[in-house]
């Protein structure tokens, strides 16, 4: 390829990658991918991708482009090397895009074990019960020895359904991915719910549940388990992962 | 259908990762090559071979220490590293700030803190990476001829004639923001290869496998080790990750997880086949493995944490 369509070719992806990132943000979805701590860092990419891309498109009118040698080598001037870097984009756009399902449960696990930070865990302690995310009470399990002493307190989470082989017939989980930095290190963590119609609600679908806590084990480990007294179907909240 | 559907969510499933990973690390890729692009414009060869020592331990111990100016994560290192390397940084120097300043730096201090607090955790995570960072160095250091290691670099070959000319600081900052665009193309192909494996991994291989052996003094090494390559996590926020493991894994794992992840992980390893040699390469993920592996195993062996 020439020198001056590959520049062409490269401002092109430069400013595909921009308006991919900005138009993320713009709709939302960017958290479908990212903890929201990087909101900043993402526009102000996208922004550096925009400004990088018209540099490069102004510069195919300068004669002096520093790589503007017929001896240069030619894996810079590669179509394919071009293609890779356009792939995120390709598939962004060609694939339909929805958050991580519990179709991903299947290979990262229901973890009991939820990502604690020092600060964190006493905050979930903090919070009236029924304002606790899925996550608060994850942490606020593993934070206290004693997890007898949230008997009997009312919660009410949003969560999605998932049944989990080692349940009874009459339970599901509701569950969230937890997310530190984007779904790569996602990990699914979920709370026992005891209702008679478990069967009827389809895993992946969102549900409200409140209920009454009291304790229950995973594999010997202690997990909060809600006896349900209401259960609404919900849909899916803008922002679906919880940010410890 | 039933296949159908199942194939058509590891596929969502697939997507999401890889578009997940490549949006949290291409703003650090492209600081990485803006700030080479920069070097190679304004940084000349005199004032590098000024600040690092002649012999290889100073040299390899300052190169530690350079993440401290330069906070960049394991994406961006990379190509810092080699351009840094051609403005005259010794192969052992380069080696060992390649190694150690993804986690050697002022945001991994500070996550890291947040995460474990000020204390052993921290202390010891710095101090186990410059360690293993130094010797990986020294080691590269009897390599007696660097280029047998290194790619040669061919790309903007020439523009040290360029650079010789006073220009204007506008073309000069022009310069250096096309040297960047390039080297965001050139490793940017690493890394997205190493994107797309390290997201088919995760969609394919069970992660329950690796955490059902916590307990083992070696094989929870192993295992938190084989984790941090798999998941291909950013340095700057892996701290927050290995928090949940505290409990039910030994602390040398833990530690071996924070100090290993962020040397190599499978989009770091395949961005070093674009500056290093095979040879080179499997150097730089063998030892800081071997390394990482006897240091945590130690800790795990000879003490009560």
């Amino acid at each position: 390829m020439r020198l001056k369509s590959y520049r062409a070719f490269q401002a092109l992806i430069l400013a595909a990658i921009g308006i991919f990132l900005l138009e993320k943000i713009w709709s939302g979805t960017l958290f479908w991918y990212i903890n929201q701590r990087y909101l900043i860092l993402i526009f102000a990419a996208g922004v550096a991708f925009l400004a990088l891309a018209q540099t490069i498109l102004a510069s195919r009118q300068k004669k002096h482009d520093h790589a503007d040698h017929d001896h240069h080598h030619e894996q810079t001037y590669s179509r394919w090397g071009l293609v890779i870097i356009a792939l995120p984009v390709i598939l962004g756009v060609v694939i339909p895009q929805r958050p991580l399902g519990t179709a991903a449960i299947a290979n990262k696990g229901m973890n009991t074990n939820a990502p604690l930070t020092v600060n964190g865990s006493a905050t979930s302690l903090e919070l009236a019960s029924t304002d606790r995310t899925v996550l608060d009470w994850i942490r606020a399990y593993n934070y206290e020895s004693d997890v007898t002493k949230f008997d009997g307190q009312k919660a009410n989470v949003i969560g999605f359904v998932y049944h989990d082989s080692r349940l009874a017939k009459d339970e599901f989980l509701v569950g969230r991915f937890a997310l530190s930095c984007c779904v790569a290190d996602a990990t699914a963590i979920g709370m026992i719910v005891k209702s008679e119609k478990s069967a009827s609600y389809a895993d992946n679908s969102w549900v409200r549940v409140a209920g009454t806590v009291s304790a229950a084990e995973i594999d010997g480990k202690k997990i909060p388990s809600i006896t349900a007294e209401e259960i609404d179907k919900v849909s899916e909240p803008e922002q679906p992962y919880l940010y410890p | 259908m039933e296949i159908l559907t199942r194939l058509f969510d590891s596929l969502s499933t697939f997507t999401t990762i890889f578009l997940g990973i490549f949006i949290e690390a291409a703003p650090f890729l492209l600081l990485g090559t803006l700030a080479s692009g920069f070097v190679e414009v304004f940084f000349d060869k005199d004032s590098l071979t000024r600040i690092i020592p002649r012999n290889a331990v100073g040299g390899a111990v300052v190169g530690s220490l350079l993440g401290l100016f330069f906070p960049v994560c394991e994406c961006g290192v990379v190509p810092l590293t080699r351009r840094l390397m051609k403005k005259g940084m010794p192969l052992s120097v380069g080696v060992t700030f390649l190694m150690a300043a993804p986690a050697f730096n002022p945001i991994v201090i500070a996550s890291t803190a947040a995460a474990f607090g000020v204390g052993r955790v921290l202390f010891l995570r710095m101090i186990l990476t410059a360690i293993i960072a130094i010797i990986t160095g020294l080691i590269f250091s009897l390599q007696k001829n660097p280029q047998e290691l290194l790619l040669p670099i061919e790309m903007d070959a020439h523009e040290e004639t360029q650079t010789q000319i006073v220009a204007p600081w506008t073309e000069r900052v022009r310069q250096a923001l096309i040297i960047a665009a390039d080297e965001f193309f050139e490793m940017g192909r690493y890394l997205i290869f190493g994107t797309v494996i390290a997201a088919g991994m995760q969609t394919l291989v069970p992660q329950a496998l690796m955490l059902s052996v916590a307990s083992g003094p070696v094989i929870s090494v192993l295992a938190l080790m084989a984790l941090a390559i798999v998941l291909s996590i950013c340095s700057t926020v892996d701290a927050f990750i290995a928090l949940s493991f505290v409990g039910t894994f030994t602390t040398g794992s833990i530690l071996a997880f924070l100090v290993f992840g962020p040397m190599v992980d499978i989009k770091s390893a395949i961005m070093f086949m674009g500056v290093f040699r095979k040879r080179g390469v499997t150097y730089l993920v063998l030892l800081p493995f071997v390394l990482t592996v006897l240091v945590t195993v130690f800790i795990n062996l000879n003490t009560t944490w």
